[in-house]
């Protein structure tokens, strides 16, 4: 395995990480932009952004696109979060050179009218699908709450208004200044060739102009507000709580990762065995997700509506002893070897290694092995865990419940 | 599909197969239980969701506790399932730990503890699961679909039904685990890092036993096709379709993938181009081949709202008409080096290598090398795949949809 880097004087960076014994490749473009970059107005144009950077460029057209894709047997995709728009591809490695260069020509597109008008139709048909997803609708409105004026609250599909109301011109303008060189990494990973690929970014993106692409970054410790919608259609009590946690950037982000899987990993954990195990709910998971600046812990839980009673008694018992006696030897060394094997797994594909090295870099600029991994999470202590619960509590929570209507 | 293939059969017939992969750490693995879904009783459908979990409630000496606190000690990423033919339980681990986690699954398979106030718990879950499947209607439309198409049993939702389950002892579910974890019909499977002769000898210790006599075999009655609605004020209406194909073991497959291929396999694909990029019609479109041993099907989804769900249903049955009218040589090509690209992809995850390798011996009798694969996916061509689909015209399609509209299928002249 070996790391490399490159900056363009635009300021794009160029990283990768070889390894010759791979069988295939990846590749990825990490745009630092997202929800939480958006105004209330243009709420949605990250994500509706990168669905239309695959309509083509003045060169090439949507199908042209897929059809260049298709050619390469690409495993290719993209994804938008509340900060970051990744477009990445898992090729084999003959293909690299050809992927790669493809994703730099999307990177400048044409942005037409006419695909805009068409691709907004494909984006409402996703927020409908959402919207029939309890599990990701639950969330998404937790969010909001949670994070109330704090713009990690936005939408990250954006709204049926606000997607309706948005402008071909209005996405152009965000288009120039998020999707800056400077604001962007370039990264690979597994079987391929360092040297060609710095050539080809530097051929193509050098003529690329550098924006003042900034955030603001504000911590925040969550409204901790209560709601519950209904939904006719509904069958189960859908239910997620969010508390605050650490940033990316924070050195405890490992502690409290292993904090999550203590309290809400889906078997073996402090949830599974107060609520699933005894049958109080069907699903108890928690999850800690860092992000630029801030952090937060998720849980989700479904359970029938005659259980939530018990179910919130429950959870509230749960973190009351957490907050009263910490975590145990026993379970941080559980929870330790469930994260280490999942990451070793994981960076064993170069696609799953591709994601680790562009969010380093996005966040850290920093190339952490896995290694430096591992040797994080082993180094966490009992303390560590115990002293993140007195500081940030996740027994005080935002709570957001969706489900049947009430018959009382 | 393996590179290199291990396998030893246990004198009770008991198959353990296994693909060495070079450059990994880890290992996966997977016990192929014939106790699927179809080869269950009469009046037990969901009996196997329920097995899954009872049997991780306590074994060998260990309570459920401890036996959990084992399992996860080893950092060991735990996999069941059940579907038609087979429960599978597995994990995937670092190799390190290999021989210690299948001493535990002996355990599990062999000596589960199986406690009657466990068994409660382990059904009520699977009630729920049921119950939550009414709030994943996606997921829902193509249990259904599926469930329409194939010939009984075999389309059974493992998930279950709730009446059955309500009805479910724990006498009747232990027999059933007598009955259909039967070794003689067993497969195991691993693929990453790992020795095979410590495995055999393993293997050998734990699961050699007095052969089993071969459970009966199922009777299968066919369904006529037709459309069902269920009724939901969701926002999309959740389309779901199949219509039969030829089974892997049939010379004109690789024909079918291809086609199938041609018709949803990449984003230039006929059904995403038509019914996403120019008509704007769906977010979610596709579609790909499923089989079982017995059947195969080609099994499309689409989600959009109400009023393109008319629309959306008869571009995508148009789209599979026009498949046998031409198809160009591009196409082709671009479906060949798709399906190739993802074989390769696919070879490199341990999980996917031990679920493919048990599949393959169990639908085809024998594992493919990706050679064959590889070289059998060339030897396609746009006559070939033409010629296959002029000789077997799409029949029938079976439809279910979920959602605030019920929609008009079209009677399909074949």
């Amino acid at each position: 395995m070996e790391f490399k880097k490159k900056k363009l004087t635009n300021g794009l960076a160029i990283i990768g990480e070889v390894n010759k014994s791979a069988k295939s490749a990846a590749v990825g473009f990490f745009v630092k932009t997202g929800s939480r970059d958006e105004g209330k107005q243009i709420n949605g144009v990250s994500h509706f952004l990168e669905h239309m950077l695959f309509k083509g460029t003045e060169r090439l057209s949507a199908f042209e696109v897929n059809e260049a894709f298709d050619r390469t047997g690409a495993q290719f995709n993209a994804f938008t979060s509340e900060e970051n728009t990744v477009f990445y591809a898992a090729v084999l490695p003959e293909y690299l050179v050809e992927v790669t260069g493809l994703w730099i020509e999307l990177m400048r597109p044409a942005l037409r009218d006419e695909d805009f008008d068409i691709e907004k139709n494909v984006i409402k048909e996703e927020i409908a699908m959402y919207k029939d997803l309890p599990s990701y609708d639950v969330l998404d409105r937790c969010r909001s709450l949670h994070f109330d004026r704090h713009p990690c609250g936005n939408s990250i599909l954006g709204g049926e208004e606000s997607v309706s109301n948005l402008r071909a011109e209005q996405m152009r303008d965000y288009f120039t200044n998020r999707y800056a060189p400077n604001n962007m990494v370039l990264a690979c990973a597994g079987n391929f060739d360092w040297d060609q690929i710095c050539s080809i970014a530097q051929a193509r993106c050098s003529n690329w102009q550098k924006q003042a692409a900034s955030r603001k970054l504000k911590d925040y410790a969550g409204s901790k507000k209560k709601s519950r919608v209904e939904k006719s259609n509904l069958a189960r009590e859908h239910i997620c709580l969010i508390s605050p946690g650490v940033s990316a950037q924070d050195p405890r982000r490992f502690a409290a990762s292993l904090l999550g899987t203590i309290i809400g990993d889906h078997v073996g954990s402090r949830f599974f065995w107060g609520l699933v195990d005894k049958a109080l709910a069907e699903a108890a998971t928690m999850l800690f997700g860092s992000m630029d600046g801030t952090g937060a812990f998720y849980s989700y839980i479904r359970c029938s509506s005659e259980n939530v009673g018990k179910v919130l008694d429950t959870i509230r018992d749960i973190f009351r002893s957490l907050s009263e006696s910490g975590v145990s030897e026993d379970e941080l060394r559980t929870a330790k070897n469930k994260i280490l094997s999942a990451l070793v797994i994981k960076n064993e594909l170069p696609m799953g290694r591709l994601v680790d090295l562009g969010f380093n870099w996005i966040y850290l600029k920093e190339h952490r092995t896995v290694e430096d991994d591992i040797s994080d999470i082993r180094a966490v202590t009992v303390e560590d865990v115990n002293s993140l619960i007195e500081k940030y509590n996740p027994g005080d929570f935002t709570q957001l419940s969706i489900g049947p209507v009430q018959s009382s | 599909m393996a590179e290199s293939l291990d396998q030893h059969i246990l004198k009770n017939g008991m198959v353990l197969l296994g693909e060495p992969m070079e450059a990994v750490e880890s290992a996966a693995f997977g016990f192929m239980l014939p106790a699927g879904a179809a080869q269950l009783p009469d009046g037990c459908c969901g009996a196997g969701a329920v097995i899954c979990d009872w049997i991780f409630r306590g074994a060998g000496d260990k309570n459920s506790r401890q036996l959990s606190d084992a399992l996860d000690g080893l950092g060991l990423h735990r996999a069941s399932s059940v579907n038609s033919s087979h429960i599978t339980i597995g994990a995937a681990l670092e190799a390190g730990n290999l021989a210690e986690a299948i001493n535990l699954y002996a355990d599990i398979i062999l000596r589960a503890s199986l406690k009657d106030d466990q068994f409660e718990l382990a059904r009520q879950l699977a009630i729920d699961g049921v119950h939550a499947l009414d709030d994943d209607p996606r997921q829902k439309v193509m249990l259904k679909v599926r469930e329409q198409f194939y010939p009984s049993p075999l389309g059974r939702s493992a998930l279950g039904e709730i009446d059955e389950l309500q009805t479910l002892t724990a006498e009747k579910t232990k027999q059933i685990i007598k009955n259909n974890f039967n070794l003689s019909q067993t497969i195991f499977t691993v693929a990453g890092k790992y020795d095979f002769d410590s495995i055999v000898a393993q293997m050998e210790n734990l699961f050699e036993t007095k052969p089993q006599k071969p459970l009966e075999a199922i009777k299968l009655v066919s369904k006529a096709s037709k459309y069902e609605h269920l009724h939901n004020e969701g926002a999309q209406v959740h389309i779901g379709l199949m219509t039969e194909t030829v089974k892997p073991v049939d010379e004109e497959y690789y024909n079918a993938r291809v086609a199938v291929s041609v018709l949803s396999g990449g984003m230039s694909a006929r059904l995403f181009t038509e019914v996403r990029e120019k008509r704007g019609l769906c977010y979610a479109i596709g579609a790909s081949y499923h089989t079982l041993k017995e059947a195969a099907g080609i099994m499309c989804y689409a989600g959009t709202t109400p009023e393109k769900s008319q629309e959306t249903l008869d571009v995508i049955m148009a789209e599979f008409d026009r498949l046998s009218e031409g198809i160009s040589k591009e196409e082709v090509e671009r479906a060949k080096v798709g399906l190739k690209s993802l074989l390769i992809l696919q070879s490199e995850s341990s999980s996917s290598r031990a679920g493919g390798i048990g599949s393959d011996y169990y639908i085809l009798g024998r594992v493919r090398s990706l050679e064959e694969i590889k070289n059998k996916i060339e030897a396609t061509s746009d006559d070939s795949v033409l010629g296959f689909l002029r000789k077997n015209k799409f029949g029938d399609f079976t439809v279910v949809t979920i959602g605030p509209k019920q929609i008009r299928v079209q009677e399909h002249k074949s």
